[in-house]
């Protein structure tokens, strides 16, 4: 697959002296899964702000398909390549009408009036956002949809990567599933890459096929999900656990079990192996 | 056993709404028992446990049918001191209860208010930031102070109060994995002092088994099921189907059982070194 981002060498340092990030190589390819975990403070959020160019290197370089992020002035071309869903949606959304919310991104990058209904109705309907909330304030509607209206606020920019900052938070176990299925489709059918930030590690086994661990500013683990988790003291250093039936086969590696399965049911199949 | 909590068939409705919220619920928490409480959202989780706080009826509009006795007196007769000296209250946002300039002020606000001396309130002050491990955040700003730190503040505020009852909501939902361990601990010393019924919304369940005495099911409305934690979780299939996990331990080593890999008298596993131990006994029995 295409290369979509290289982080090269990148160090972070905030402008009032605290340093969040220490020399981050990364090659993001197109139609990736990839989640971002670690402890806060670990860089995860600096990282992500880092590749959508809300922050420029302090050292080291980003390309986003050929745009480098420390060039001034092309934050509008940015924002069509990266795209960022804050954790909390109300964080985000800001106008009257889920249809003014939606247009907001395309009419600030300057698009003609038909082109910014096209974005609109298009990125509405990726996200499932009916026409029926159109003129509805989006503080109106529920947590899952309001997420899903701040998605389409990203949408509507097409960027090829989309990055969701904790897409999971305060939603039960079937919301849950049904937003990770969600960026799963954008991800299968419209080829986005997608980033999640998160600290469900449930989550990250079931969807991510890429993890990338953070731990005070420096890249610990980037490879398969399957592998990271196979490192339970590496994840540590970043007080992050492996989910809990990874960590069953990992104490009874010498009763014959598995040190990387990533749910109950591959626990199941390699049980019956034995 | 003294109850500390009798609910007899209430049932409310908020203002505006079509369907009541809770459709008639009949409960009895034991005074010290610890119970995690959990459900898919909009079931009626949070509305349940603020009808113990007396949020429900005293801060809601809405439609209010039977009872809930807090030791006895009912909360729809109580006042606000008579609530607020039983019952503690942590919200799963932090920052909703914050109100002074610096973490000892806020610890110190509800004693204050109740009239304590300054040596009593210096001794629960110093003893709520000892078990919440605050002691060194006690002159900062709450709002200077990490997303985990802030629960942490919030907890000690309630602890500050020392009521009898003390009941959570979702307190881990907004923080990350240190911050969350951290709150566990903080939990767990409660129980083992066994001083305090605690009440605790939670979804990470895998935290929350190893620590309940009993377990609670909300679904539409209702209590679906109140059990023994292992009596609890002793049907996955049937939790999943009302949205709720078991642990992966318990879930795994009850498929061990159903697959006749472990005789069914076996105690189900509630945490990550009963789930160890159990699938080792299985992996001996092949």
């Amino acid at each position: 697959m295409a290369k979509l981002i290289t982080v090269d060498a990148l160090d972070y340092v905030y402008p009032d002296g605290t340093p969040a990030l220490f020399d981050i190589n990364l090659e993001i390819a197109e139609e990736e899964f990839i989640a971002f975990i670690g402890q806060n403070g670990s860089g995860k959020t600096t990282l992500s702000k880092c590749l959508n160019g809300l922050l420029r290197p302090t050292q080291g370089s980003i390309i986003v398909d050929d745009l480098d992020t420390r060039q001034r002035g092309i934050i509008k071309q940015l924002v069509t390549k990266v795209g960022y869903v804050f954790q909390n949606p109300d964080h985000q959304l800001f106008n009257r009408t889920v249809w003014a919310e939606i247009a907001y991104g395309p009419n600030n990058i300057g698009l003609s009036q038909s082109e910014v209904k096209e974005r609109v109705i298009e990125a509405a309907q990726v996200a499932g956002v009916h026409e029926d909330v159109f003129d509805t304030h989006p503080y109106f509607l529920d947590k899952g949809l309001r997420q899903r209206v701040a998605i389409a606020s990203i949408l509507a920019l097409r960027p090829k990567t989309i990055i969701v900052d904790e897409p999971t938070t305060g939603q039960d176990v079937r919301q849950s599933i049904e937003v990770m299925n969600f960026l799963k489709r954008l991800r299968d059918e419209e080829g986005h890459t997608i980033i999640i930030i998160t600290h469900e590690m449930r989550i990250v086994a079931d969807y991510a096929e890429r993890t990338v661990v953070l731990g005070k500013g420096r890249k610990l683990l980037d490879g398969p999900t399957r592998e990271v988790f196979a490192q339970p003291e590496i994840l540590k250093q970043t007080f992050v656990e492996p989910p809990q039936i990874t960590q069953v086969g990992q104490a009874l590696v010498e009763e014959g079990l598995p040190n990387d399965v990533l749910s109950v049911e591959e626990m199941k199949v390699a049980f019956n192996r034995k | 056993m003294d109850a500390a909590i009798k609910f007899k068939d209430l049932q409310w409705r908020y203002e505006h709404r079509t369907n009541f919220a809770l459709k008639g619920i009949n409960l009895e928490i034991i005074k010290n028992d610890f119970i995690g409480v959990v459900g898919a959202n909009e079931h009626g989780k949070t509305t349940l446990v603020s009808a113990i706080c007396g949020l429900i009826p005293h801060s809601y509009n809405g439609i209010y049918k039977g009872s809930v006795e807090v030791f006895g007196k009912k909360v729809f007769d109580s006042d606000a001191l008579e609530l607020a000296t039983n019952v503690g209250f942590v919200f799963s946002d932090p920052e909703a209860q914050f109100t002074a300039m610096t973490v000892e002020e806020e610890l110190a606000f509800g004693l204050e208010n109740m009239g304590f001396e300054h040596a009593k309130i210096k001794e629960r002050i110093d003893w709520a930031a000892e078990t919440t491990s605050i002691q060194d955040l006690l002159d900062k700003s709450p709002y200077d102070i990490s997303g985990g730190q802030k629960q942490r503040v919030a907890i000690a505020c309630v602890l500050a109060m020392n009521p009898p009852i003390i009941i959570m909501d979702e307190p881990t939902s907004m923080i990350d994995p240190l911050g969350k361990n951290l709150i566990f601990d903080i939990l767990r010393r409660l129980k083992k002092a066994g001083e305090h019924t605690l009440i605790v919304v939670e979804h990470n369940v895998e935290q929350l088994a190893p620590l309940a005495d009993k377990m609670l099911l909300m679904y539409e409305g209702l209590v679906d099921r109140y059990l023994p934690t292992r009596e609890f979780y002793s049907d996955s299939n049937y939790l999943q189907d009302r949205g709720v996990l078991a642990p992966e331990s318990t879930e795994f080593v009850q498929w061990l059982i159903s697959e006749n890999a472990l005789p069914a008298s076996i105690n189900l596993p509630l945490d990550l070194a009963g789930g160890i131990e159990t699938t080792r006994q299985a992996l001996k029995r092949r």
